[in-house]
């Protein structure tokens, strides 16, 4: 990233392209595992936007001061909804490839038979297209009314984005559950936990706070965000420590109970992810989501420093994605999957995503210019 | 000199001007620079050059003292010291200890915080703050913002803070003697403190020791004993005959049950013990011997009762020739049916349990009466 920016841009684009080949030849090759991946990319791409979308809203929601000069970061990544919704269209085409219940011998599995009038097709696509709708049009009000506002100066959207704000925490609670619960616990259909909505909702607004912070961080090496110190940074540090307790906690908490009461059917879907290979997988989520994140903020210093945060929103953020890959690919394999078809989706991923965050950087001014707020935030001390 | 001073004290009007002249005044006194302001000041620390508070490492190594504490205490309680298992999970099960290490760890951390603070770094208890009685404190508590240069020992030199301070751009000087009372005088208070709580803890002792003595009926907790339950000697609304009780279904034998035919120790004599002498089968024998025979047999059979010799009967000693030269269905049968005031123990052993406890009695008897054999 510290070459000129066109020869970045052309390695990425680079990489997209190879890792594209890749990813079409494994949908030839392994179709089952080419859907898997899909939908981990999928997930991951869209919590990113969507622990975006909530920080933004979650600034609106408090009337946060420390938050605004950096909104504007949070309301360009939280674009990634916009980039994840042809992901979840392709996805909502084979949904019988991964999905249990989607398939026709579903009728037959008393279990998943008597989960039929919500696992149906119909009303899933139904769903997941009801919550894109939602998110979409909550990213053009918050982002959208924010980039206006950047010229109007008009101090009424502050006010509307702070009434529409816990509207949205109402319609986010509810989807980022249907997020866990269609798209990643449906695929054991027979499986149920009433914590696996929080236990996603944590990880989401982790991994948009690491992104953020990473964004965050890349323009303000490049000189774009005057007035951002390390007191902005410490609370986005803050949050990151907080969360990445917060989610060992639901965890954990879903874990234990499970584990106590081990009846047949739940305890099977841990059993086919802590036994075998898959265990090396979530010790390695437990050491870079909670161990070295949780020793390496805990320091107050340590959370505002700039060269800190990166590579611990760097981990986070990788952190997710294994954490996602250990909920999501154990229905394709016994053993971690790790060959070329994972190679290419990340490749493919991390080069559009890129090139799509890249481009985003330049909605609007870098910081929202035109809320009457920015001031009293630059002056934030802790 | 005029009287041993405690510091000099400057006043100034804003919290910038404040910012301003610490660094001018910590460049001209060597004496302890202190800020007393309405409310905290950003950047003031930095400014003071007050080092960064051990708290936070003190709460670390509390907290990760309190996981490990917690960690070891549920391992040697639950897979050292009194190993049962639970739910069928293994002795040293770490997901059950998390939530404990989790609490402890909290504990040990806030316990360290809140009390660490107080009394190792602030250095409570400390009552009356010299500066407290100055006349500069009562601005301070308003709307000014006051510099101090203090020292402990009295020898504080109050022409250099003053000249120092007025170089700095304080207005407003004052100077505050050393206190005639020594700030820790009211420890004294803590062996009364110590007394009245020692008084209070005997008082509560021996209320609570009436207390029980005198209403004795009052039950303990006995929501096990107050559930529905069937009483064997009760009546119960539960079968139609009203008796707890009930006679075994016609026509059904117990599981594992043997009829048992014999009527006379005689006839008992020509039964074979059927099991081997084995340690196993010895151990198992030992256990019912000192489980149901010792309160009256006696440890080895004597006949002297361990419990008590208030009973009347007389337990025969087993010691005896007699008793030495009968064969083991004999004993079997006594055992079985009983004999004088010895009851039956046939519904409380097994038959395997019986026929150890006889193999138990020969090894009881070998034991006091020797052969040269076994000297070899």
């Amino acid at each position: 990233m510290k070459d000129s920016p066109t020869a970045a841009g052309r390695i990425v684009i680079g990489m997209a392209a190879v890792g594209a080949v890749g990813v079409a030849s494994s949908f030839v090759a392994q179709p089952e595992r080419f859907w898997a991946n899909w939908l981990l990319w999928f997930v991951f791409v869209l919590t990113i936007g969507l622990g975006s979308l909530f920080i933004v809203a979650l600034g609106h929601l408090v009337g946060a001061r420390w938050s605004v000069p950096i909104r504007r970061v949070p309301e360009r990544l939280a674009g990634l909804v916009v980039f994840a919704a042809p992901m979840a269209l392709v996805a909502l085409s084979s949904l019988p490839v991964l999905y249990p219940w989607a398939r026709p011998e579903a009728a037959l599995h008393p279990a998943i038979a008597g989960k039929a009038p919500w696992l149906n097709v119909p009303f899933f696509a139904g769903r997941a297209l009801a919550c894109f709708a939602l998110w979409i049009l909550a990213y053009r009000i918050l982002t959208g009314g924010s980039v206006r506002q950047d010229q109007t100066k008009d101090p009424a959207f502050s006010v509307s984005a702070k009434r529409f704000a816990p509207v949205f925490m109402v319609i986010f609670a509810l989807s980022i559950t249907l997020v866990a619960f269609d798209w990643i616990s449906s695929l054991e259909p027979e499986w149920y936990s009433d914590i696996f909505g929080v236990y996603i909702f944590a990880g989401t607004f982790l991994a948009g706070l690491a992104a953020s912070s990473l964004a965050l961080l890349y323009l303000m090496d490049r000189g774009r965000l005057p007035g951002v110190r390390a007191d902005h940074l410490y609370n986005l540090g803050g949050f990151m420590f907080a969360f990445t307790v917060f989610w060992s906690y639901i965890g954990f908490a879903q874990y234990m109970l499970m584990w106590y009461a081990d009846m047949p059917e739940e305890i099977f879907w841990y059993k086919q992810r802590i036994e075998g290979p898959w265990l090396n997988v979530i010790l390695l989520v437990a050491v870079v989501h909670f161990l070295v994140p949780f020793f390496a903020l805990v320091a107050r210093d340590r959370k505002g420093d700039p060269r800190r945060l990166r590579w611990v929103a760097m981990l986070v953020l990788a952190a997710h994605f294994l954490d996602l890959y250990w909920l999501i690919l154990p229905v394709v394999g016994t053993s971690p999957p790790l060959s070329w078809p994972e190679v290419s989706f990340a490749l493919c991923f991390i080069g559009l995503v890129l090139l799509w965050v890249r481009r985003s950087m330049t909605i609007g001014a870098d910081m929202p210019i035109g809320d009457p707020l920015l001031n009293e935030g630059l002056e934030f001390r802790l | 000199m005029s009287e041993p001073a405690f510091a000099v004290i400057g006043l100034f009007d804003s919290a910038s001007a404040l910012l301003e002249a610490i660094p001018r005044l910590r460049a001209r006194t060597s004496g302890r620079v202190e800020a007393y302001t309405p409310y905290p000041v950003h950047g003031i620390e930095a400014a003071l050059g007050l080092r960064r508070s051990p708290l936070a490492g003190m709460v670390m190594v509390a907290g990760i003292l309190g996981a490990v504490t917690a960690l070891s205490f549920q391992w040697w309680m639950s897979a050292v010291d009194y190993p049962i298992i639970v739910g069928g999970k293994a002795l040293f099960s770490w997901q059950a200890f998390v939530p404990i290490m989790f609490e402890v760890t909290v504990l040990f951390a806030t316990f360290t915080a809140g009390l660490g603070m107080l009394f190792l770094l602030n250095r409570l208890p400390f009552f009356g703050h010299p500066l407290l009685s100055s006349k500069a404190i009562a601005a301070v508590t308003r709307d000014k913002f006051g510099l101090a240069v203090e020292a402990d020992d009295g020898l504080l030199d109050v022409e250099g803070a003053e000249a120092a301070l007025r170089a700095a751009g304080a207005a407003l000087l004052e100077v505050v003697p050393v206190p005639v009372y020594d700030p820790r005088h009211a420890l004294k208070i803590f062996p009364r403190a110590a007394l009245g709580i020692a008084v209070s803890c005997l008082l509560a002792g021996f209320v609570m020791y009436w207390a029980v003595k005198l209403f004795p009926v009052l039950p303990p907790m006995v929501h096990m004993e107050n559930q529905p339950k069937l009483n064997p000697q009760k009546a119960s609304t539960l079968f139609k005959d009203g008796h707890g009780m009930q006679l075994p279904v016609a026509g059904t034998v117990a599981r594992d049950h043997m009829p048992y035919l014999i009527a006379t120790q005689e006839e008992a004599a020509r039964l074979v013990n059927p099991l081997p002498r084995t340690p196993a089968v010895l151990q198992m024998g030992r256990k019912v011997w000192n489980e149901h025979c010792t309160v009256c047999h006696g440890p080895l059979g004597t006949g002297v009762p361990t419990l008590t010799s208030a009973y009347g009967a007389k337990p025969a000693n087993l010691q005896a020739q007699t008793f030495r030269e009968y064969p083991d269905g004999k004993i079997y049968h006594v055992i079985m049916v009983g004999k004088n005031a010895m009851p039956s123990y046939a519904a409380d052993l097994t038959a395997n349990e019986r026929w150890a406890v006889v193999h138990y009695v020969r090894v009881l008897q070998r034991a006091q009466n020797a052969r040269d054999e076994d000297f070899k």
